[in-house]
């Protein structure tokens, strides 16, 4: 009975312990948890005098529980790495719109939301990684391209559960319609090398195996692998080429990782600053270096690795497209038989 | 007609209630209220099956359902028979046999239950993969590489069989331990051989325990979610997860998990069902010296190779791998935060076990005191929380916490006149109460199992006496299934070191755990950076395994 008590108080003690409302406070709900993160909340930490609180969860998670929690809600930023679930949260009357000359001046129209409900922070591309010895260049030109039979048994590509994928079908029937898109799908399922299993970085490896020629996958990863601790991993990278798609059409697909402000921030004012920073060029420069993403800050160069792959045309498709198909996306993926 | 009045006299209404009335006691209450507390969040999903599935729900029958059901239904017949064979054979082995390492084998075999599935998922992918470590070697040795697809339901079936394997061995080795030995000395005697005497008298015995490690493996196999995925075998689960996140909509994701929870209920009642009146009482003395087997030196050896075997593949080789990623990740990877981290994680774990097997004990022996027998079945209902997906139970948490806690800041508003944050949500406190739900079933089964073996007649002789429950309770009944409580500690205090998703969405601000921080990783595609706070999460369960391994072993 004794320990009974000794628990209860315990986790009252616990219980108490919660502070999340003071004035030098700022709690953020992120998806992203790299390292370089972490740095740049210590940074803003440093310079700020705010202290950043974090739950990381992936952003249905984080978008449920605001939900939930409501108007009591501390979350004051909330961050993705796409932009469908930032369109989600503001469709779920979850963000509000910021005015910020700062962020305006930084980020161009296509990449924040139409009521300035969110912004992004960094680019991502998806592009076709190639079997260097196999694949002559000349021979891609689009990611509409690939149901061409000439592809067949070639394909490696990722199940659709991903949202990577959910957003490059969200892209195809923003910019061509769901009939379009529709076949697409089963043209993509019918060149299959494999059904699809595992990540981004298995799809590469496949392609140096020689399980297919053509990956589609994230420029992010690639660079991972590049500079992977694994020496095996950098092999494969080197067996492969990189070809940005649609270069002569809508350009690349890319995808984002963005913030917006909690429709009931408690600390409003620490959040736009926040995005603020994470904008700026020292955060970007950070954001850049440490996790080969794109920079949305053009001030801010990329990567080396990024650098030899070249500059390209990226899609200027607004990104709340992405987030409004998104749902058309997945029940085309599951019609076509797209695991 | 005068047998047809007479019924309806004793059967009215009226006279039910009064036996109700003179049935209950305070034992009734007890249960009904741990059995409200720990099924609340489980009720709460199941009220919002009211507001009817979504719109995509026809889609997912049409286009995904059968694919689900079919998969779902191997992974559950294949890892059946799996951990089957490989949990009964190993726990018989070590109860009755003298061989090499025998006494680390013992612990050796809880371990593979340290390492969260999808991890070793990930581990054994790496190892088959092109440029895996069997290609090196392969390659090391001049021999053509020959790769093996793991990444298919049977490999699923595989991976989670290899990794749960140890439910069954910990419930079953606690009833070999405990009550076959004098059992199996008495059919010896009447000649009957060791093999036959196996299958005809301790297998048949020992079913409750069995079932009790098996029903643990399966909720477990139907709740994987990240080695599913990342093979690429869609199952419920994984669905749960499409409707919900991909096809935006809680609600049938909600509808899923029903359907998920009575496929447990069913798995339940024809467990139930299948024992039916059979009591598994025996009043085995304790204290008794356990008789171990010593064989030829050639069959000793035959012994360790079986033994040993489920220990590679679930431990050794996964565990190799990730030392071998750990070995190359660690320059960027290894802070010592992880050993403060590791001691965090180890404090919630260990609070979280006391209270969950406290909650279990409680909830088994109210239910047995109590004399209602409708309370009995009821008490039941507190497994439930095991089979839905973490990230569920999380939601069926937070939606009673929530409604209490505007309660409550509503009245601190009222009294101090200023407005307040959350008071139980977000705490310490609501994690380790989803962390006793979703857990309950862990400590529940292998502590019933034991509660089965003890006979009524000694308690009861000791009430009789006018002694109270309580006191007998730990005169008497705490001694006879102190291994099935310390069973339930360890499989708790393991399950809550590699809890994921529930803790992601429920955790404090302040608090981390080293499964958090393995899934930061892994979840970003950095598999190999993921090895080493996995190993923290296995040297963290290591110790406690060992020393209550001794407690447990120990006369």
């Amino acid at each position: 009975m004794k320990q009974v008590v000794l628990f209860l108080s315990i986790l009252l003690f616990f219980s108490c312990k919660q502070n999340t409302q003071d004035t030098d406070v700022i709690n953020v709900y992120t998806h992203r948890h790299y390292e370089s993160d972490q740095e740049l909340f210590r940074k803003f930490e440093a310079q700020t005098g705010i202290k950043v609180n974090v739950i990381n969860a992936s952003a249905d998670e984080l978008i449920q529980k605001m939900t939930l929690e409501g108007r009591n809600s501390p979350a004051d930023v909330l961050i993705t790495v796409d932009a469908g679930r930032l369109h989600r949260a503001k469709e779920s009357d979850l963000l509000q719109p910021i005015q910020s000359k700062i962020i305006d001046s930084i980020v161009p129209n296509y990449l924040k939301d139409k009521d300035n409900q969110w912004f992004s922070l960094t680019k991502r591309a998806r592009v076709i990684a190639y079997a260097k010895d196999r694949v002559n260049p000349e021979d891609l030109s689009t990611f509409e391209d690939l149901v061409n039979e000439k592809w067949e048994n070639k394909l490696l590509i990722r199940s659709s559960g991903n949202i990577y994928n959910q957003s490059l079908l969200a892209s195809i029937i923003a910019n061509h319609g769901d009939e379009a898109a529709k076949e697409w799908v089963a043209g993509v399922v019918k060149n299959m090398a494999r059904s699809p299993r595992g990540n981004d970085r298995d799809q590469v490896k496949a392609v140096a195996a020689g399980e297919g020629d053509l990956a589609i996958v994230n420029t992010y990863y690639i660079g991972l692998m590049a500079h992977s601790n694994n020496p095996e991993e950098v092999n494969v990278v080197e067996s492969i080429g990189i070809f940005f798609p649609n270069q002569e059409t809508t350009g690349t697909h890319i995808n984002v990782s963005g913030a917006g402000v909690a429709k009931y921030a408690p600390n409003k004012e620490n959040a736009v600053k926040f995005i603020e920073f994470l904008l700026s060029e020292e955060a970007q420069r950070v954001f850049a270096l440490s996790n080969f993403e794109y920079p949305v800050n053009t001030h801010v160069e990329v990567s080396e690795t990024l650098l030899q792959w070249g500059s390209f045309k990226e899609d200027t498709l607004n990104l709340s497209e992405l987030g409004e198909n998104n749902k058309k996306a997945v029940i085309l993926f599951d019609e076509g038989g797209w695991r | 007609m005068m047998k047809e009045a007479g019924d309806n006299k004793i059967f009215s209404f009226k006279n039910r209630l009064l036996r109700l009335r003179r049935d209950s006691n305070r034992w009734s209450l007890i249960t009904l209220l741990v059995v409200f507390l720990i099924a609340l969040p489980v009720l709460t999903i199941i009220f919002e099956l009211f507001d009817g599935p979504g719109e995509s729900w026809m889609h997912i029958v049409k286009n995904l359902l059968g694919q689900y059901v079919s998969n779902t239904v191997f992974l559950l017949i294949a890892c059946s028979v799996m951990v089957l064979i490989l949990g009964v054979t190993a726990s018989w082995l070590v109860a009755r046999y003298e061989f090499p390492f025998r006494k680390q084998l013992e612990w050796l075999l809880i371990l593979p239950l340290a390492i969260p599935s999808y991890i070793v998922a990930y581990a054994y992918a790496g190892i088959l993969d092109y440029g895996g470590s069997l290609e090196l070697i392969q390659r090391y040795l001049g021999m053509e590489f020959t790769r093996i697809d793991i990444m298919n339901r049977f490999g699923l079936a595989f991976v989670l069989s290899i990794s749960l394997f140890p439910y069954v061995y910990v419930s079953t080795r606690a009833f070999f331990l405990n009550s076959a030995n004098n059992l199996l000395e008495a059919s010896r005697m009447l000649g009957v051989g060791e093999i036959r005497s196996f299958f005809k008298l301790v297998l048949p015995l020992s079913r409750p325990a069995i079932i009790a490690g098996m029903i643990l493996v399966l909720m477990e196999v139907l709740n994987d979610y990240g080695a599913a995925y990342y093979f690429g075998v869609n199952t419920f689960t994984t669905g749960i997860f499409r409707s919900w996140f991909s096809l935006e909509e809680p609600e049938t994701a909600i509808y899923l998990s029903a359907l998920l929870l009575l496929l447990v209920f069913a798995l339940i009642l024809f467990e139930k069902w299948q024992r039916r009146k059979i009591q598994y009482a025996n009043e085995s003395k304790k204290n008794e010296r356990i008789y171990r087997k010593t064989t030829s030196k050639g069959k000793q050896f035959l012994i360790f190779c079986l033994v040993i075997t489920p220990v590679i593949f679930g431990f050794f080789i996964p565990v190799a791998q990730l030392l071998y990623w750990a070995f190359l990740t660690y320059p960027s990877v290894f802070e010592y935060d992880f050993i403060l981290l590791s001691m965090q994680t180890f404090g919630i774990a260990f609070l979280t076990a006391t209270v969950t097997v406290i909650l279990a004990t409680l909830l088994i022996f109210a239910a047995k005191w109590n004399r209602i027998s409708i309370i009995k079945s009821i008490s039941r209902l507190g497994v439930l929380g095991y089979a839905i997906p973490g990230a569920v139970v999380a939601i069926g948490v937070m939606i009673p916490i929530l409604a209490l806690d505007r309660w409550l800041m509503d009245l601190v508003y009222k009294i101090s006149g200023s407005p307040g944050g959350f008071i139980i949500h977000g705490t310490l406190f609501a994690l380790v109460y989803a962390y006793a739900v979703r857990f309950l079933a862990v400590a529940y089964n292998p502590i019933e199992s034991t509660a089965l073996k003890v006979s009524n007649s000694i308690p009861d002789a000791s009430k009789t006496l006018g002694v109270g429950n309580f006191k007998t309770f730990f005169k008497i009944e705490y001694p006879l299934i102190k291994t099935g409580l310390l069973s339930a500690f360890i499989l708790v205090f393991v399950d809550v070191l590699k809890e994921l998703p529930l803790t992601l969405i429920l955790k404090p601000f302040q608090v981390n755990t080293l499964a958090v921080k393995a899934f930061e990783y892994a979840s970003d595609e950095r598999v190999m950076e993921a090895a080493i706070p996995s190993l923290f999460i296995i040297f963290t369960a290591a110790f406690p395994v060992i020393f209550l391994n001794k407690l447990l072993v120990k006369k």
